[in-house]
């Protein structure tokens, strides 16, 4: 009897793994290895290795592939009325690739490392507005908010906040153990870093037995690994290696919109810039669309001075082409019949803005703007040009769309390059943070995006695209923004 | 002979110390520090600036941290990293390690090779194998590394797919892991420099063919290829003694844009990264090794080539 049950149990287990299909093959990637030796598996250091702590750990929130937050760690959640609590329903049953189960506890541990200031994690600033978190049961979090933030959930989903078991802080960095898809093997930053399918991924086995994370530090490198056949897959291909992959069977590419956007900073404190009109008709001068196929060769979206990315759904849907006779007649009523003189700082730290400069120089020139391009040595560009100068060039990473409007424009923020002061701009941000209504909240961002490009010093012509180059042997690969690829999903052939 | 060996050892170390204060002004007229690297993206503060500053040591007048310096270099401690906050003679082990690997293999295959063909195209001077050897040689060398590195990336590995495109082995690893990625930088490198190799060989077999003793010789009836291995090659070769150890000075400095091109984790990439990450003890080390090798080797081959030239030796013992 028992030799027949152990049979029937085997039996069993075969059918099962043959039905579920093993994970099977090994994909690779790079990673860019910014960080040298220092390169780190904490989540929230300044040496992470993102192309594996995707990987191997989870986010309590992350993004579904059109950018809205969804269930990860975390399976629902809701906030109190004037959203300064939210409250966090954990997925159950979770295990930590060491064995041991994820609860609220380790929820604790991983965002209050975030917010210990003795870290100085750079995740921090995106949970700042956290006052205290608590553990309401093994299985609910609360946090407690400092002010109204109606898009916490948003928040959590930055790509460094992940979860790891509590009181791992000191180890972490080596072990990398975490609830994601695959399991650490073996961390080697300058070379190959092996992983392994977790098959106890809360959400089903992943469809790669193996990973290989290989650090490359030179684009030109990475690129030509690709071609080789030695990595399957890089997101820092330039518009210039397009053509290699472009109409080639073995590779697909895919443009992928992203939140990062290159401009120019006109300082509302400075003369003429003091002036609304002025602002406004360097920014009409612009051609946008142009800028985008000169300066980016044709990879990127056109922004209407807004920082918000162009598939965020708060972004505003503004129209703005390029207006000369506007723009003259603006600068005439402000009085500059004659136009104005420009001096515009660029460095090479970021290579496009020369190029953005030229080209915006030509330009500006039908509409009376006649620019000067100083450009700066790239080491002392942010501290010596940047911030200090009229005008400069300026460049923002991705960031959500509150988090964008905050950190740039507000009267008080740290970084407002422009020094841009509009109480009515703040006094709209203070009252989208409280609204819990989504449309009524988005409505809210929108007008403050409207009232940037009616007032705003800071001309942001485009949004950057990047462009993802894949294998055609690797399947099911979500051509969307990183940090919603889901990784379980992928296979190779 | 003795005291003119070490005359040649003190100029050397002369040498390697100016270079060593050359290296460190350098560095410091460099805008930008290890600290302005580290804080820049997100728009360093101030405060956090001067703390960084304080905590690398980097606030001290620049006299002091030079003889500080030095004076470690002296013992072999080439100081801390600034980003790995390892010491540098650690990591520079195993960068070092590879560079010689590189070398070493790009000399095995090389200098035979370009001894063989400098000796061909020398004998058969303006004939077929020398114009055709002699041309190759010149595109080898007048094409910069990284055309010919990529051609032969484009070819061999996205083409053909025979040998893998670039190095993913990290710098720890041992020897076999390098195969069979070394090959295409090993080709590379032993294509620039078997040109120079043989173009040199080329022309001093020119030159002691046509000189007096060897026609001396052809007239006095010995046999020619007796003539050419008994009296015109040893004489022939010398030179190139000299030519080989700059290259392989030049092979171990790290032979930066092959070893950016093909991502291989020798010295020469190890200084690039250190460059743009501001780690300037790492920057300064390394060219100190890298000068420190070109004294040394360049010393060994003039001490070599005169122990071979009994003219040489001579000369200077009787000053």
């Amino acid at each position: 009897m028992k030799k027949l049950l152990t049979a029937t149990g085997v039996i069993l287990a075969m059918t099962v793994t043959s039905v579920m299909a093993a994970p099977s093959g090994t994909f690779r990637q790079a990673h860019e290895l910014g960080f040298g030796s220092s390169s780190s598996l904490d989540p929230i250091s300044k040496g992470r290795v993102f192309q594996i702590t995707e990987k191997i750990m989870s986010r309590l929130v992350r993004p579904d592939t059109t950018g809205k937050p969804s269930a990860d760690l975390a399976v629902s959640w809701s906030a109190n009325s004037d959203a300064t609590e939210w409250t966090f329903k954990l997925r159950e049953g979770v295990k930590f690739h060491d064995g041991s189960s994820f609860g609220s506890e380790d929820v604790l541990y991983s965002i209050n490392r975030v917010l210990d200031p003795e870290i100085k994690s750079p995740a921090r600033s995106a949970l700042k507005m956290i006052d205290k978190v608590e553990a309401v049961d093994e299985s609910t979090v609360k946090f407690s908010l400092s002010t109204p933030f109606a898009d916490m959930p948003l928040q959590l989903m930055d790509y460094r906040i992940r979860m790891i078991p509590e009181g791992s802080g000191d180890t972490i960095a080596m072990t990398g153990i975490g609830t994601g898809p695959f399991k650490l093997v073996k961390f080697d930053a300058e070379g190959v870093t092996k992983l392994v399918a977790n098959m106890d991924y809360y959400e089903g086995a992943p469809g790669v037995a193996e990973m290989e994370i290989i650090g490359i530090g030179d684009g030109q490198a990475r690129v030509q690994a690709l071609l080789g056949g030695q990595i399957d897959f890089e997101n820092t291909v330039t518009n210039l290696q397009r053509p290699m992959f472009e109409n080639s069977p073995k590779f697909t590419l895919t443009a992928v919109p992203t939140g990062n956007w290159r401009g120019l900073v006109f300082r509302t404190d400075q003369e003429p810039f003091t002036d609304v009109r002025v602002r406004q008709a360097v920014r009409m001068a612009a051609d946008r669309n142009e800028l985008v196929q000169l300066v980016m060769g044709g990879g990127g979206v056109v922004a209407c001075d807004t920082p918000v990315k162009p598939d965020d759904q708060y972004r505003a849907a503004i129209e703005c082409p390029q207006d000369i006779e506007g723009a003259k007649k603006l600068l005439a009523d402000a009085g500059y019949p004659n136009g104005i003189d420009v001096e515009v700082y660029v460095a090479t730290l970021e290579p496009t803005w020369p190029k953005l400069a030229e080209a915006y120089q030509q330009q500006a020139a039908r509409a009376g703007i006649r620019v000067t391009i100083k450009q700066v040595p790239s080491d002392g560009f942010w501290k010596e040009a940047w911030m200090k100068k009229t005008v400069a060039a300026t460049r923002w990473n991705e960031r959500p769309a509150d988090q964008a409007l905050h950190e740039i424009y507000l009267s008080t923020a740290k970084w407002n390059e422009s020094f841009y002061k509009d109480e009515g701009f703040d006094a709209l941000l203070g009252k989208a943070r409280r609204e819990l209504d989504f449309d009524k909240r988005k409505a809210l961002y929108v007008q403050a995006q409207e009232h940037l490009h009616q007032t705003a010093g800071t001309l942001i012509p485009y949004h950057v695209t990047k462009l993802y180059a894949l294998n055609s042997r690797v399947k099911n690969f979500d051509m969307v923004v990183n940090e919603a690829i889901r990784w379980h999903k992928i296979t190779v052939e | 002979m003795l005291t003119m060996i070490l005359r040649r050892i003190f100029l050397g170390l002369a040498t390697i110390s100016i270079v060593s204060l050359i290296i460190f002004a350098g560095v410091e007229i460099l805008p930008g520090d290890a600290c302005t690297q580290y804080l820049e993206q997100d728009q360093a503060d101030v405060e956090l600036l001067e703390k960084c500053r304080d905590d690398l040591n980097l606030n001290r007048p620049a006299h002091e941290r030079y003889t500080e310096w030095a004076l470690g270099a002296l013992t072999g401690d080439l100081g801390m990293s600034v980003n790995g906050e390892a010491k540098i003679s650690d990591l520079v082990g195993a960068r070092f390690a590879n560079s010689l690997l590189l070398a070493f293999f790009a000399l095995l295959v090389g200098v035979p090779l370009a001894m063989l063909l400098g000796v061909i195209t020398g004998l058969w001077r303006d004939r077929k194998p020398d114009i055709i050897f002699s041309t190759i040689a010149i595109f080898a060398m007048t094409i910069p590394e990284f055309v010919s590195a990529t051609l032969l990336i484009l070819v061999f590995s996205v083409w053909l797919g025979w040998l893998p495109g670039i190095v993913l082995t990290s710098a720890g690893s041992p020897i076999s892991e390098f195969f069979p990625e070394i090959l295409l930088p090993v080709i590379v490198l032993s294509l620039v420099m078997t040109a120079h190799v043989m173009r040199m060989v080329r022309s001093s077999v020119i030159e002691v063919m046509a000189s007096d003793y060897v026609q001396m010789a052809t007239l006095k009836g010995v046999p020619y290829w007796q003539m050419v291995f008994r009296h015109a090659l040893p004489n022939a070769l010398l030179p190139a003694i000299n030519v080989v150890a700059l290259t392989i000075a030049w092979l171990l400095g790290g032979v930066v844009v092959i070893e950016v091109v093909f991502n291989y984790p020798g010295l020469g990439r190890m200084m690039i990264d250190a460059i743009s990450d501001r780690d300037l003890p790492v920057v300064q080390a390394i060219a100190l090794i890298v000068a420190s090798i070109y004294v040394c080797i360049n010393l060994t081959a003039d001490l070599m080539t005169m122990i071979a030239n009994p003219k040489l030796r001579t000369m200077y013992l009787r000053k």
